[in-house]
């Protein structure tokens, strides 16, 4: 398959910003101290010339293609078309199966990505990053095990407790495990002590897992990881003959709804849906939904964007059975976006999601990851309330659920 | 450049010493305990930096974090840090110089205006926002705020820094610049003095702006070695961890400002040249 190149459709400007001309509010920027302005440089410029080098795109693009098998197919599914009312009320329903990756989620894409880049542009010898599912802390071992590269994760105690198989094959992969027992011990401070470590070695690069974090790191994640998009954009394109009429994505930090989502930016006749984790509901304030939950505007790790924090400016701990989801921030890309109307949001609760999760294994023979399981269920209920029967919809699963297998094991013996 | 650090530094000068600076967060382990340490260690200091606690710094050690997840559970928000200078500076009769040192959500949350406002009117005399950018649109806004209400812009150096980014801050500093002395966290590990001079040298050749130094100064030998090198001489970390041994060997208040007091006042001998 010839992958359609990429092209900057939503370039922030030098500073690292999106401006939302209607309401003039800034997202992203680069606020971290002294000390990694001159590493977000390096990394910055590198990362030009790296846009520019058609040697490095298209090597790293034959390792994709054939070391993270990146041209996954695009499965329609009818048992979906079935529990959503079936093909002649709501139209085609399409899984991008990004779960079919090497490594089993979206995350060895930018991961990857990020790990050749350090190697053959910065000439970096180690890589230090953070991780909450440990999906990118298994990607990045495995990045760096293959190009063969130091590497350093850091990783909340909290969620290195709940998903133990993704640690253990990063562990196998070589990778220094560093346990965060910092304020929440999840992602949030785990990405905090990333970037300390950084801080303490300038001669590393720095991984971000999401498209988060100062600039140019959200800009340098959507941007690698977009390939998947592209892929799935054109793969509609042959299947249907058209641009899907619903493009669905869950939200984290952001980066697998910018990686399905970003080619279709321009396309005023796509709609786009970012599904956030409602928790235990937004009302009961226990959730991970940043943009749903109308979290205001703060300055988190290094950039400006929606930040679940409270009346003093104190980050609030997310909740969600989804340690994926699991952050109290979202990347400025995003929520610029969001701000613009272009992404719509919505959010499904823990409850909804386990539930989709058991579905999804018991009527489709497909094992998502728990993180994919919130889109499903939000997409479902969107394309029921469509009821369009000319429609193509296209839903990203972003990840395989080994991970989750014990939790949800239990979850549905508990609840049988 | 603010009056407090005019008298400050021209006090120590006439002394033949550099001024002693010392590092605590606002309201570790609580309230009462905090003024009172703040109270004591103004015998002993020219300048007390404030840390105001923010629970997902991306520049501090586990020293400081949890010093800041101890101020945080005793109920620090930025007002009461402003209400706690307030009265610590109603007591003080030296010319101690107080200084916030924070990360820019707090003060964006807070309203840029509204902090600057709320540090002139609790007699605070400058600020230190560590994650605050040079080029980032809020760092014009503090700097010209501080800068209109005389109180002084303190920016920080790294060793990383290249001469472009030193006379950016140059640009926007008042009073006097902060040196990191290595590339890492608070208090991980040892002062560098090559980096120092090296940044000093780089320093002294755009500007005579006072040079303070700080990280990884831990004892009194540390302070005398950098007193030789700069205007002024920060110790944070060890002095939190001194009011941690207090507080757990169940000291509060002024038996607890006493005990690191007494620590403080040690160090602070380190500046005579």
């Amino acid at each position: 398959m010839k992958i359609p190149p990429f092209k900057e459709l939503n370039a922030p400007d030098s500073l690292g910003y999106w401006t939302n001309k209607k309401t003039g509010e800034k997202y992203g920027g680069q606020y971290i101290s002294p000390l990694l302005i001159p590493n977000l440089k390096k990394v910055e410029v590198g990362f030009q010339k790296a846009m520019k080098n058609k040697k490095f795109l298209t090597n790293l693009e034959e390792q994709l293609v054939n070391h993270i098998g990146i041209v996954t197919p695009i499965l329609r599914s009818k048992e979906l078309e079935d529990i959503a009312g079936g093909e002649k009320k709501i139209g085609k329903i399409f899984l991008k199966r990004t779960d079919l990756h090497h490594d089993s989620s979206h995350k060895p894409v930018s991961a990857f990505s990020s790990v050749y880049f350090a190697k053959h542009i910065l000439k970096a010898k180690k890589i230090i990053t953070e991780t909450g599912a440990s999906m990118n802390a298994r990607a990045v071992a495995s990045a760096c095990a293959k190009l063969g590269l130091e590497c350093e994760v850091h990783i909340g105690a909290v969620d290195a407790e709940k998903v133990s198989l993704n640690k253990d094959i990063t562990e196998l992969y070589g990778a220094k495990i560093i346990e965060c027992h910092d304020s929440t011990k999840t992602l949030l401070p785990a990405m905090a002590a990333a970037l300390r470590s950084w801080q303490s070695d300038p001669s590393a690069m720095y991984v971000v897992g999401s498209c988060c974090g100062p600039h140019p790191y959200p800009l340098m994640v959507r941007t690698f990881a977009s390939i998947i998009g592209r892929i799935a954009k054109k793969q509609m394109q042959e299947l249907t003959g058209k641009l899907p009429s619903t493009v669905f994505a869950v939200c984290g930090g952001g980066s697998n709804l910018s990686a399905i989502s970003y080619p279709y930016y321009n396309d005023k006749k796509v709609n786009i849906f970012g599904i956030e984790s409602a928790g235990k509901g937004i009302s009961s304030g226990a959730h991970a939904a940043t943009i749903t939950g109308k979290a205001p505007i703060g300055i988190l790790l290094g950039a400006r964007s929606n930040v679940l924090m409270n009346e003093d400016g104190q980050i609030n701990e997310s909740h969600t059975e989804a340690s994926g989801l699991d952050f109290s921030g979202t990347g400025p890309e995003i929520c610029y976006m969001a701000s613009t109307g272009k992404i719509k949001f919505r959010a499904t609760t823990d409850k909804e999601a386990q539930e989709t999760f058991l579905m999804m294994c018991r009527k489709t023979g497909i094992l998502p990851a728990i993180e994919a399981c919130y889109v499903i269920h939000a997409a479902l209920k969107e394309i029921k309330r469509r009821k369009n029967p000319r429609e193509n919809h296209l839903i990203h699963l972003c990840g395989s659920g080994e991970s989750n297998v014990g939790r949800m094991l239990k979850y549905k013996r508990d609840n049988e | 450049m603010n009056k407090t650090f005019q008298k400050i530094l021209a006090k120590a000068k006439s002394e033949n010493r550099s001024c002693f600076v010392a590092f605590v967060t606002g309201m570790d382990p609580d309230y009462e305990s905090s003024k009172k340490i703040l109270i004591e260690l103004s015998k002993y200091c020219d300048c007390i930096e404030i840390g105001v606690s923010f629970n997902t710094s991306t520049s501090d050690s586990s020293i400081i974090m949890s010093a800041n997840d101890r101020a945080i559970k005793s109920g620090a928000k930025t007002g009461k840090i402003f209400q706690l200078i307030k009265e610590v500076k109603s007591e003080v009769k030296s010319d101690t110089a107080f200084v916030t040192m924070g990360y820019l959500n707090q003060i964006h949350v807070y309203g840029i205006d509204n902090y600057i406002n709320d540090c002139k009117k609790s007699g605070v005399d400058g600020c230190i926002v560590v994650d605050s950018n040079n080029e980032a649109p809020e760092d014009d806004q503090i700097f010209k705020g501080l800068t209109k209400n005389n109180m002084a812009y303190i920016k920080l150096i790294a060793p990383t820094n290249d001469d472009n980014y030193i006379k950016q801050s140059l640009k926007k500093s008042s009073s006097w610049l902060y040196i990191v002395s290595y590339a890492g966290v608070t208090g991980s590990k040892e002062v560098n003095l090559d980096n120092v001079k090296k940044l000093s040298k780089m320093i002294r050749k755009q500007s005579k702006i006072p040079i303070g130094v700080g990280f990884g100064i831990k004892n009194y030998d540390d302070v005398k070695k950098v007193s030789k090198l700069a205007d002024l001489v920060v110790c944070g970390s060890s002095i939190v961890e001194k009011i941690k041994e207090g507080s757990q060997k169940g000291l509060t208040n002024q038996n607890l400002a006493q005990f690191v007091g007494e620590y403080v006042k040690t160090l602070s001998e380190g500046v005579k040249h």
